[in-house]
């Protein structure tokens, strides 16, 4: 059994998002094609081998019929008959065997490889994409294209060889009447293409609705809470329905087509197959031609037959299979991040100098979100980012690990270009705790070492826990760090996310660290333990913090206040504290509950 | 700080993907049959071609014996044409009924999807939050795709197919029975042979094949999370290892599939060989009798064609039974989502009310999530219609809990809430749930535009309301200088907007709504100060005359309260106004206090009123 499978690295992806489908499909297959060859040619043999059974069969009635033989000698015609058979039966399991190992294996590293190509979709294409609407793709419109492999594409073969082979036969016993046999296969042929455009349409059609309801279906159980919370349920069941009915009508006008097409075909191919026989019946009763001949001739008109109807066939499902080909392809059109590539290859850590210098950034084109920011920090500084909703934090942390790229401006990384870092050694230089917390369904300790590629001592990972402030807590679950999480974590409170998040960040002991208000649905006790575990944490690497707290930044050494996408104010504390400006203005607003606080905690005191 | 607790994660999706023998229980067939009822002209119709259809193509080859018999063999021209006429006839008849058969089948398929996928998605709306909880998304996305697609093939080209064989092989029988009983003994004792090796090759091709499916369904899972947790994938360089994990599924998949392949590709030719012996049989033994006159070249004929054909209806019969065995695990699976009952219903008998104005109470309130550990212990209070009330305390307190079981997400497993002197239970949930208003913890917006957003809050919102609930969140800002303004979309759960971006947009869409009691679940957490401060005043406006809570843990949220809660473990450990609970010196004053502790350990206190800056007033 060869079950290895070719390095999905193997496909060259220009080669399947080209406009001509057949090679694509046949360039899918690459590695295979050897196999995918045996396996048309074995199906030929197979077609040959029972060619042969009905020409033997005429003969053998011929004989029984003219010269009577008897006893023995039938028997062993009758064998041979049987080895004919047999000779069939094998070839068809060869075929059916390549072929299956073609399919699978073809289809396996199509999966692979559209594993890895989302994954390395950049970021700005995920977050225009629809879950739903990619799960359907990556699964279905796949699993069209496996059964092309698995069976049409090698009918294609079978109805070649078959047709071939028919032909011959018959064309030896009759020339006249071959010919005869195939005048509907130019009619077929024309019905089929007529149909193939309009059912592929009508599939194509069928198929994004299917799309569509996925993504309906997926959007309303992601957002099941908020169906709940405003008692929507009547409102997605009537959307739901809208969208199914769609569907419904889709389906139905497909159907109706197939049950047209069917029946139409079978029609000319029935009207062949008795005029065809008629005519040899005649040629028997007028002696050009043995019983024998007919029944050979009748045998084998079938297997003519036969292939011309399934033509129709193949080609509408080949039609069905450059839907779903050209579904996947525009995914795998969408052009990968760039992991490797890089003309600055530092054999080893960053130290963390970071200099932005004009940097301006867009998500779309002309909406300008970072303008014409600049900065400087030395390695080991602390950054605070302070800035009102929408004023661009994250989207200026984005692009330290190249989660993006500037629009214009550039990004200095101890003194070089960040773009001439790869992304790859970026990202392993860069930790980033996310604003909104993301959890895999695994247990917590997966969740913890999700960052690190190494085996990971239980001690560190207890002391990142610790570091985040969250180990007492994982401690007091039954199952403590095995404790397993609903998807996205759901099973944890927000807080608790946010610090599981954290000790998975601070785990890989990053050169840059990014904190992006990742302690907001914590409260100020834990805050205070988590801030001054992370004190020495800070110490020699470079970290960013975005806050809404000046509690939280005050001590950093270089604090940018943001506003609409420029940075406003900068310096450190004490400098903007005597500037007015938002900063101050921020100060005031926190610093008048804070000290209003105080006083009631000194008056406490005193009592 | 929160009990032990054992969480229950997804450990009941996997139990029926994989029972090798899965009984075909009456019970499941009595409900397929009636999901039917509803279209038995269309069944009527598509059984009746299909019995008809399968009828004469068994018939045609008596009818070629007829014309080689006698017609050709006896040279009889008008007997031969009249056959063939009858032939051509016969043919079209068949045809309309292929047609019958083609277009009722494939649209009773069609309906049945149809009301497969309205009934789950109904359901499922009727299903409780903990239901969501422990189940994974892509396991409920696969019954309501993948799954009704198999029972609807089951119910109709699996039933088509098995009435096309079972009638054909007894026409063939009955044929050949007919025409010489002596052949047909042959066949007939060779049929339970193939029939059993077929079932026995089925069997264990479905086995791979479910296996195969399962893998499947992990491969489905593994991409869906990938795909939505995509950012924390790149950030964590993890795509290696994740496409290393993906390729053992996926190589399970290919094992499994190719297995059932390669069986398949086995099982064919052997049915084939044994129907070769039988055909060697037939015509030696066939050949003698033709040669002694004992039977006509046409029958022999006959013979030869019937037992060359049966090999599809035997296969057809033995795949769909294998098949069906799928299909029957699929309704099961189906059948059990569709039965699953919803933890929280409405009472038999609701006391329907608009308005939820009124005292919120609750009495000795313990809840526990799935496991017996409780989250809320004997939780008692009573909040005034009107009163603003502020919930805070350590994470993992049970703050989010208080909210679930105040929307009635989950219902209080000891004690009562009333709200409005009723006893809540007593309402629909309807009623509840449209009345409250709520910010969730996690701002979740639906793809689409951020008008579509908002007014999700009230469907018959027009613009203008809209645009006042966004100026009251503090919202209209931003949105006006989108170039889209409120047309914007926002992507899928939001993720083209900033943090903060979308939880003033839920506090819109929660304006919008109106309610009567209005929750917020640190709903600005994310929100700048200057933000916040601007839209406090607004809010506190609309809170006024509302009973609100408010889950925060920035003291300017809740400073303003007319009751603070410190809830911790599930308790409340302290209640208070902030000046009373100061003064108290305890939970609470730790909280808020512990911060500037810190700092004067560290260094000077930055906020202390004799600061550089003048003491703000
Ligand atoms: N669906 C669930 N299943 C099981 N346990 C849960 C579930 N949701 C929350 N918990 C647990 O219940 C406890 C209370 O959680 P809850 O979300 O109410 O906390 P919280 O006070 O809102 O915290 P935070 O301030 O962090 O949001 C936590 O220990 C949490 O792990
Ligand atoms: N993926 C995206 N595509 C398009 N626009 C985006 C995307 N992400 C963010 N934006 C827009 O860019 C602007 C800046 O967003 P960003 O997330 O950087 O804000 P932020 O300063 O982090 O805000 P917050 O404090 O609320 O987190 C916002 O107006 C937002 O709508
Ligand atoms: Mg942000
Ligand atoms: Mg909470």
């Amino acid at each position: 059994m060869t079950t290895d499978i070719k390095n999905y690295k193997d496909i060259d992806i220009s080669k399947i998002t080209g406009d001509k489908k057949l090679p694509a499909l046949w360039h899918l297959m690459h590695g295979y094609h050897l196999n995918f060859i045996v396996a048309n040619l074995f199906t030929g043999l197979a077609a040959l081998a029972r060619t042969g059974m009905y020409l033997y069969l005429g003969d053998f009635i011929d004989r029984v019929i003219q010269s009577g033989i008897k006893g023995s000698n039938l028997f062993v015609s009758a064998l041979s008959f049987g080895a004919l058979i047999t000779l069939q039966a094998l070839s068809s399991f060869i075929s059916s065997w390549m072929a299956t190992l073609t399919a699978e294996s073809a289809t396996r590293r199509l999966r692979d490889y559209l594993f890895d190509h989302i994954q390395h979709l950049p970021f700005a294409y995920h977050s225009e994409a629809k879950t739903g609407d990619l799960l359907e793709r990556a699964t279905s419109d796949v699993d069209t294209i496996r059964r092309f492999f698995a069976d049409q594409s090698i009918n294609m073969g079978r109805i070649l060889m078959i047709f071939i082979v028919s032909f011959i036969a018959i064309a030896r016993i009759n020339l006249r009447l071959a010919l005869i046999s195939i005048i509907i296969m130019p009619i077929v042929l024309v019905i089929s293409m007529f149909f193939f455009k309009s059912l592929s349409r009508a599939y194509e059609a069928y198929q994004e609705q299917g799309a569509v309801l996925s993504t309906n279906l997926q959007e309303n159980l992601s957002g099941v809470r908020v169906v709940k919370a405003f008692a929507r349920q009547d409102y997605e069941i009537r959307k739901f329905d809208q969208e199914n009915l769609k569907k419904f009508k889709l389906g139905k006008k497909f159907v109706w087509m197939h049950s047209l097409f069917w029946p139409l075909t079978d029609i000319l191919c029935a009207a062949q197959g008795i005029g065809s026989n008629y005519i040899a019946a005649m040629m028997v009763i007028n002696d050009a031609m043995t019983l024998g001949q007919f029944i050979t001739f009748h045998g084998l008109l079938g297997w003519l037959i036969w292939p011309i109807r399934n033509l129709g066939r193949l080609i509408i499902d080949t039609s069905r299979t450059f839907v779903s080909l050209g579904r996947i392809t525009t995914i795998l059109k969408a052009r990968q991040e760039d992991m490797t590539s890089a003309s600055c290859e530092p054999s080893e850590s960053i130290r963390g100098d970071i200099k932005f210098e004009n940097v301006s950034f867009e998500y779309e084109k002309a909406q300008s979100v970072l303008e014409d920011v600049s900065f400087e920090c030395k390695a080991g500084d602390v950054v605070a980012l302070l800035g009102s909703t929408g004023s661009g934090k994250t989207s200026l942390v984005n692009l330290l690990p190249r989660f993006y790229d500037v629009t214009a401006g550039k990004i200095l990384l101890d003194g070089v270009n960040l773009n001439e870092y790869s992304r790859q050694f970026l990202r392993s230089q860069i930790g980033v705790v996310e604003q909104e917390p993301f959890l895999f369904s695994c247990s917590i300790r997966e969740n913890i070492t999700y960052g690190v590629h190494r085996e990971v001592s239980e001690e560190e990972i207890i002391a990142a826990a610790k570091e985040a402030a969250i180990h007492d807590v994982i401690l007091e679950f039954k199952n403590g760090y095995d404790t397993l999480v609903g998807e996205r974590g759901v099973t944890l409170s927000g807080g608790q996310k946010q610090r599981v998040a954290i000790a998975r960040t601070l785990l890989i002991n990053p050169r840059i660290l990014i904190m992006d208000d990742s302690t907001s649905s914590v409260d100020m006790e834990t805050e205070v333990q988590i801030r001054s575990a992370l004190e020495n944490l800070m110490a020699n690497r470079t970290t960013f913090i975005i806050a809404h707290r000046i509690q939280s930044i005050m001590n950093a050494d270089l604090i940018l206040v943001f506003d609409q996408g420029k940075i406003v104010q900068k310096g450190v504390h004490e400098e903007l504290l005597n500037q007015p400006g938002i900063y101050q203005d921020i100060y005031e607003i926190q610093a008048r509950i804070d000290s209003a606080l105080q006083e009631e905690i000194d008056r406490v005191n005193i009592l | 700080m929160p009990c032990k607790r054992k969480l229950i994660v997804s450990t009941y999706y996997d139990e029926n993907e994989l029972d090798d023998e899965v009984h075909l229980s009456k019970g499941v067939f009595g409900r397929l049959l009636k999901l039917l009822k509803k279209y038995w002209i269309l069944v009527f119709c598509g059984v009746a071609s299909i019995a008809f259809v399968s009828w004469l193509d068994a018939y045609f080859t008596m009818l070629n014996k007829q014309i080689i018999d006698d017609a050709i063999v006896t040279k009889n021209v008008s007997l031969m044409i009249r056959l063939f006429g009858n032939y051509s006839l016969i043919t079209l008849v068949q045809l309309a009924g292929f047609f019958v058969m083609m277009y009722s089948v494939g649209l009773l398929g069609e309906k049945l999807r149809y009301d497969l996928r309205r009934d789950l998605f109904n359901h499922l709306q009727k299903l409780s939050l903990s239901y969501f909880t422990k189940t994974p998304l892509g396991w409920i996305m696969s019954r309501v795709t993948s799954d009704t697609e198999k029972m609807a093939d089951l119910l109709t080209w699996g039933i088509t197919d098995s009435i096309w064989a079972l009638t054909n092989i007894g026409f063939a029988v009955y044929y050949m029975l007919r025409l010489n009983a002596q052949l047909a003994l042959i066949v007939v004792l060779s049929l339970p042979i193939m029939i059993f090796i077929s079932f026995k090759f089925r069997v264990k091709i479905y086995y791979h094949f479910r296996r195969s499916r399962k893998a499947n369904s992990k491969m489905t899972a593994s991409l869906n999370e990938n795909i939505t947790g995509v950012r924390i994938v790149k950030a964590l360089l993890r795509e290696d290892q994740n496409l290393k994990n993906f390729k053992v599924l996926s190589t399970d998949m290919f094992r499994e599939s190719y297995r059932a392949g390669l069986l398949s590709a086995i099982y064919l030719p052997t049915i084939q060989t044994i129907s070769a012996i039988s055909l060697v049989l037939i015509l030696w033994r066939g050949g003698n009798m033709v040669g002694n006159s004992l039977i006509s070249v046409g029958t022999l004929q006959a013979f030869i064609s019937y037992i060359m054909f049966i090999l599809w209806p035997i296969q057809d019969l033995a795949r769909v039974y294998a098949e069906m065995q799928n299909a029957v695990a699929s309704s099961e699976r189906v059948f059990s989502l569709l039965e699953t009952k919803p933890e929280i219903v409405d009472r038999s008998e609701i006391i329907p009310t608009n308005s939820l104005v009124g005292n919120v109470e609750f009495e000795n309130v313990s809840f526990h999530y799935e496991t017996d550990e409780p989250v809320i212990r004997n939780l008692s209070f009573k909040i005034p219609q009107g009163q603003k009330v502020a919930l805070v305390g350590t994470t993992g307190g049970g703050k989010t809990t208080i909210v679930n079981l105040l929307c009635r997400f989950y219902e209080p497993s000891e004690g009562t809430i009333r709200i409005a002197g009723q006893d809540y239970l007593n309402y629909s949930l309807e009623d509840i749930q449209s009345r409250i208003g709520v910010v969730l913890q996690i701002p979740h917006l639906f793809s689409g535009s951020i008008r579509d957003n908002l007014r999700y809050g009230r469907l018959d919102a027009n613009d203008e309301e809209i645009e006042e609930a966004a100026r009251l969140a503090g919202a209209h800002e931003f949105i006006s200088k989108f170039e889209n303004g409120y047309d914007s979309n926002v992507g899928e759960g939001g993720n083209q907007l900033s943090v903060g971006q979308k939880q003033l947009i839920s506090i819109a869409r929660a304006l919008l709504a109106n309610p009567n009691i209005f929750i917020m679940d640190e709903a600005t957490s994310s929100v700048d100060t200057l933000t916040e401060a601007l839209i406090q005043k607004g809010m506190h406006q609309l809170m006024s005359g509302r009973t609100s809570f408010i889950i925060a843990h920035r003291l300017s949220t809740i400073k303003s309260a007319d009751q603070i809660f410190v809830i911790e473990d599930g308790q409340i450990a302290e209640s208070g106004n902030h000046q009373e609970l100061i003064r108290k010196r305890g939970l609470y004053y730790n909280l808020y206090t512990k911060q500037f502790r810190h700092d004067l350990e560290s260094r000077l206190d930055p906020f202390s009123p004799t600061d550089a800056v003048e003491s703000p007033a």
